[in-house]
């Protein structure tokens, strides 16, 4: 059998597909051998980056919301990108407990990213979109 | 997403079901604000987690929310049956020195 797969979503940036989403994700990450703790790590992460993209990049309108997922041997990229309004500072958007939204939210989404994945990339351009890059690696049990 | 209030003297006990995000958050963030502002004398949040299968930083954001409001009557939050996933994503978020954990809301409410 191979040990590389992928898979391509597009959702309209609704708050209702935040749970499809990273349910989604996380029944084809299911195909390699993580944790339970792990798979929810992972559910986690996607839907901090996808409630990202839907409350920040477009502000609750209307927008696409890009999903990649795929896997090489133990190791898991997922891929959710917006073409939506952009981070002006990403190092700050970066930094525990800072929000643009301080009377809703905690400021945590990017947070939860970093601690839940092995490796969390953010490229962003102002009123272009932003495209978050997550790596999880299946730990070796043997190790 | 399915939760129950129940006013015990002066706390509230929420006992949630589901999965708590950026959909599910904003209603049940709506009734507990309501819950607060109509009942002036609640003072501790009681919250039973067991039923709770999933949260992220947009539900954590609710609760910590009203938080502020408990601390301000001089109140207390708690979490009840809180699973092994949800325990580690309250004590990252720093839940654990604002809250306490308990193993059913019936010993919370025996020390409130």
């Amino acid at each position: 059998m191979t040990t590389t797969n992928w898979i391509k979503l597009e959702i309209p940036s609704d708050t209702r597909n935040v749970a499809f989403a990273r349910t989604a994700v996380a029944l084809f990450a299911s195909q390699l051998d993580w944790t339970l703790d792990e798979l929810e790590d992972i559910k986690v992460a996607v839907s901090e980056a996808v409630s990202n993209s839907v409350i920040h990049g477009y502000a609750l309108q209307e927008g696409l919301v890009k999903i990649e997922a795929s896997y090489e041997g133990p190791k898991l990229s997922i891929i959710i990108e917006d073409f939506g309004q952009g981070i002006a500072d990403i190092e700050q958007a970066q930094e525990v407990g800072f929000t643009s939204i301080p009377e809703e939210r905690m400021g945590l989404g990017f947070t939860f990213m970093h601690e839940y994945m092995d490796q969390v990339l953010v490229a962003s351009e102002v009123d272009k979109g932003t495209k978050v890059t997550m790596i999880k690696r299946v730990k070796d049990v043997e190790s | 997403m399915q939760y129950d209030f129940e006013l015990v003297g002066q706390a509230l006990v929420v006992t949630l079901q589901g999965e708590l995000d950026l959909h599910t958050s904003p209603e049940f963030k709506d009734k507990l604000t309501k819950l607060f502002e109509t009942h002036s004398a609640i003072k501790d949040l009681i919250m039973d987690v067991k039923g709770l299968s999933f949260i992220d930083s947009s539900g954590l954001g609710v609760i910590l929310g009203r938080y502020r409001v408990v601390q301000e009557r001089g109140g207390r939050l708690f979490f009840v049956q809180a699973n092994p996933q949800i325990k580690r994503i309250l004590q990252m978020s720093g839940f654990q020195k604002i809250s306490e954990f308990a193993k059913s809301t019936k010993d919370v409410l025996e020390r409130v």
